[in-house]
């Protein structure tokens, strides 16, 4: 057994981090498996729609703390390769969700919150408890936070580092769903295959229209939709949709 | 005239330049320099063409020089070629230069973006001097235009530490002047082209020629530069249309005389 576990199911790429006597902590292992199969989403054309989660009872509860002891020699090393899971997961021109099978802690928060949407169980909080431990949080939990909620209650949770309950995260907008625990895998699964017969290049160019948003003042997002709608209007996409629309039937989208 | 290295399409009043050597991502031989540089001479003297837009595709700009052909090369060698000096035929182009940039436009591949007058870029557009990696440095004007484009730290930065930076920052820095989706890069710039071209081919060269004397010369005298510029302009056919069709309340029909 692998640390990551990656299958391929329905167009949907299922990568499930895989160490749960440690509640899935992030050692240096875990992290190359990790940075291999983001890349390997982006180049996978089979994998249409991305879905991370965890085995066992967390997510993942953040960095393993037995690795911080020896950790001054390597950061550069620990740094790049977060950042290629981190922008990774945001700039791959596909559906990214988060199933949230348990808590969410540190740099498993800051990977939960780069994936596109994410679906939770009652029992995954989300927690940055670096304050306890004299550190500031990590892996864009500060850019992300305040984005997703709101200063208020991100410096609420960076500062007391109290966990996020689940209804809470749900109804800031953290989270799009709160399901319960027997159901995760399937309201995934379904949303995840429903968006895999989607039209592909589409919903990659309203990834990179979001992303492009985060840098851009409004006019300029304005005129990068636009010139994208331009391109998928050649597309066969957007005539089977139009056509489909027109006669009153479900459209097959191919991805072109 | 045929080009093994380049490929030139006329669409008047625009003409697209694209650099073809995709497999080895449009790196810059000599061969390649020498076509483009011709390719330049001839559009210049073709009056069908009023703009022209410079590419390397959809995927990337240009990946620098043939290091292969560069490694054992010694100075005497290397002045004898001059191949960095041939690219001064490049700024003697009268007509304006719209540089399309995808994917790397690293080394002499970025130099060859900076030459041209405007650059729409891709977003996923990265531009770079890599040169020091190599133990040496960038060699047509890597360290000047970053200087005067978007400054001494900004250029210090990407010319000592090799690390290219990103569309938007570049943007940013005023190095580019729009971000567009990968897929449109060329049809923008090609829009961008026809709307230069459908201005006054001689106001058109006359304004390019002033702003390059910008980065020549102190203030004074670039503005003497475009003092004459302007007097002169009144002696042409155009302007005399333009500012009529202007109190006519119709669009102008330039001729370029």
């Amino acid at each position: 057994m692998s640390v990551v576990e990656t299958s391929l199911e329905n167009g949907v790429l299922w990568i499930r981090l895989n160490r749960p006597e440690s509640m899935n902590a992030v050692n240096g292992e875990l992290r190359g498996a990790l940075a291999t199969a983001v890349r390997d989403a982006e180049r996978n054309a089979d994998a249409r729609v991305v879905v991370l989660t965890g085995a066992g009872r967390a997510f993942c509860a953040g960095a393993d703390v037995r690795e911080f002891a020896g950790r001054e020699g390597a950061v550069d090393a620990i740094r790049g390769e977060y950042e290629r899971i981190l922008t990774g997961l945001r700039n791959v021109p596909k559906p990214v969700i988060a199933a949230l099978n348990g808590v969410a802690a540190g740099i498993g928060a800051s990977i939960a919150m780069a994936c596109d949407m994410r679906y939770a169980t009652p029992e995954a909080s989300l927690v940055e408890a670096f304050v306890k431990i004299g550190l500031t949080p990590d892996g864009g939990a500060t850019w992300f936070l305040p984005r997703l909620i709101g200063t208020a209650k991100a410096f609420e949770i960076m500062y007391t580092g109290d966990p996020l309950p689940a209804a809470d995260a749900e109804r800031l907008g953290l989270y799009n769903k709160v399901v319960p625990p027997e159901s995760l895998e399937e309201t995934v699964r379904d949303l995840a295959q429903a968006l895999a017969r989607g039209p592909s290049m589409a919903l990659a160019a309203a990834k990179r229209s979001v992303n492009f948003s985060a840098n851009a003042t409004f006019e300029e997002a304005l005129d990068f939709e636009f010139m994208l709608q331009g391109v998928q209007m050649q597309g066969q996409d957007f005539r089977e949709g139009v056509a489909a629309f027109l006669e009153k039937r479900k459209p097959e989208f191919r991805g072109e | 005239m045929d080009f093994e290295f380049i490929r030139v399409e006329r669409d008047p009043p625009v003409a697209v330049v694209t650099l073809n050597r995709p497999k080895v991502l449009n790196a810059l031989s000599p061969a390649l320099v020498e076509e483009f540089t011709t390719a330049l001479g001839e559009l210049d003297q073709d009056d069908s063409i009023r703009a022209v837009v410079l590419t390397g595709g959809p995927k990337v700009f240009a990946a620098g020089a043939d290091i292969g052909d560069m490694a054992e090369r010694t100075p005497i060698e290397q002045l004898q070629r001059d191949q960095t000096g041939r690219w001064l035929k490049v700024t003697s182009f009268t007509k304006p230069l719209i540089a399309a940039v995808n994917g790397y436009a690293l080394g002499g591949g970025c130099e060859m973006a900076l030459m041209c007058d405007l650059i729409i870029a891709g977003d996923s557009a990265r531009f770079g001097q890599p040169e020091i990696n190599l133990g040496i440095i960038a060699g047509a004007g890597g360290t000047q235009r970053w200087t005067r484009t978007a400054g001494k730290y900004v250029s210090m930065e990407v010319n000592l530490t090799g690390q290219p930076i990103t569309a938007w920052r570049a943007y940013q820095l005023g190095l580019v002047n729009k971000v567009v989706p990968a897929e449109v890069t060329i049809e923008v710039a090609k829009q961008v082209a026809r709307q230069i071209a459908s201005r006054a081919p001689i106001a058109t060269r006359l304004a390019k020629e002033s702003i390059n004397q910008a980065l020549e010369t102190p203030l004074r005298e670039g503005l003497a530069v475009e003092r004459k510029n302007f007097y002169f302009l009144f002696a042409t056919e155009d302007q005399k249309e333009g500012m009529k069709a202007f109190l006519e309340k119709r669009p102008a029909e330039f001729k370029g005389r």
